[in-house]
């Protein structure tokens, strides 16, 4: 074992690291490196960044396909619903009459116009 | 160090994907490449967290959680750095929370060739009995000068490399590897003049 002269010895010492290599050494790495595996293989376990990566994709995916889907139903339904309607006043004008004069005019109603009105219908 | 690193002091073999080519491949969903980069550092971790630890089994819970931990956080894991020093930090802060949340216990294993009285041969019980010595020398040493040494003599790391993976200036580590060293030599002396 080589002694230090200088603490700015940078060569490793070869008898010390094999001592303490051997000291701090563990049995079967085989089977360390199977556990770890195991471990990092459990999908409860949110080791696999990537896996993860591609799970958040994929929810943006479902996200995007499901915001598109939802414009193109209301696009269908404006369409739907964008067929012409009469406005109120063309249903007035077409109640054109007694009735209908009755209902547009600003003045208030005649009583002779109301009986006229009752004896129509 | 510029080199793409393998665990220092391995034997080699043959290995020829790099660790960031590994690190892509994980990224990219391979776990067969996260396998290979676990079985890689393996034995590394085990030792750094045992060095922290103390107990072994201790010790490869910390290395299975800064594993997994180092999974979690591999797209922040800069390519143009090593791995191993990168991966050792993970693995040394896994196992100093480790250190610091477990209760105070006692779990110092007995000697099996203690226990198989007397059957082992004498070496193989100095060589134990040296290595329970190591352990129990490091354990009096400060956590960043078990590390630094650690890291150093056994794992092969510059100093510059363990000043990223500790967060010390580069002198400090010279000066933390001097240290721990200087008690190890003390004590590895005294042992042989006692045996």
């Amino acid at each position: 074992m080589t002694r230090d002269t200088t603490p700015f010895d940078h060569r490793p010492d070869p008898v010390l690291g094999s001592a303490l290599r051997e000291a701090l050494a563990a049995d079967n790495d085989a089977a360390f490196v199977a556990r770890v595996l195991a471990q990092a293989g459990r999908p409860a376990e949110a080791h696999w960044d990537v896996l993860a990566a591609w799970a958040r994709a994929g929810i943006a995916a479902a996200a995007v396909a499901a915001l598109i889907a939802g414009i193109l139903v209301g696009r269908g339904m404006s369409a739907a619903s964008s067929t012409p309607t009469a406005s109120v006043d063309e249903l007035l004008a077409a109640a054109a009459g007694p009735s209908g004069a009755l209902v547009t005019s600003p003045q208030p109603p005649d009583a002779s116009v109301l009986l006229v009105s009752a004896e129509e219908r | 160090m510029e080199r793409e690193p393998q665990p220092p002091g391995e034997v080699a073999r043959i290995a020829p994907e790099t660790d960031s080519a590994l690190v892509a491949r994980t990224l990219a969903g391979d776990r067969a490449a996260f396998g290979v980069l676990v079985e890689r550092y393996a034995a590394s971790v085990r030792r750094v967290a045992r060095a922290v630890l103390g107990d072994p089994d201790d010790a490869d819970d910390a290395a299975q959680d800064g594993i997994l931990a180092a999974l979690v956080k591999l797209r922040h894991y800069d390519p143009g750095r090593p791995f191993g020093p990168w991966l050792m930090r993970v693995v040394a802060n896994a196992a100093t929370d480790r250190r610091r949340r477990r209760r105070v216990r006692h779990t110092e294993q007995l000697d099996p060739g203690l226990v198989a009285g007397g059957t082992t041969p004498d070496v193989e019980t100095d060589r134990r009995a040296l290595g329970r010595r190591l352990r129990e020398a490091l354990a009096q040493l400060p956590e960043r000068r078990r590390l630094a040494v650690v890291l150093f003599d056994v794992e092969g790391y510059s100093h510059a490399e363990i000043g990223r993976t500790l967060g010390l200036p580069e002198g400090t580590v010279r000066s933390e590897v001097f240290h721990a060293r200087r008690a190890l030599r003390a004590l590895l002396e005294d042992w042989k003049e006692e045996a």
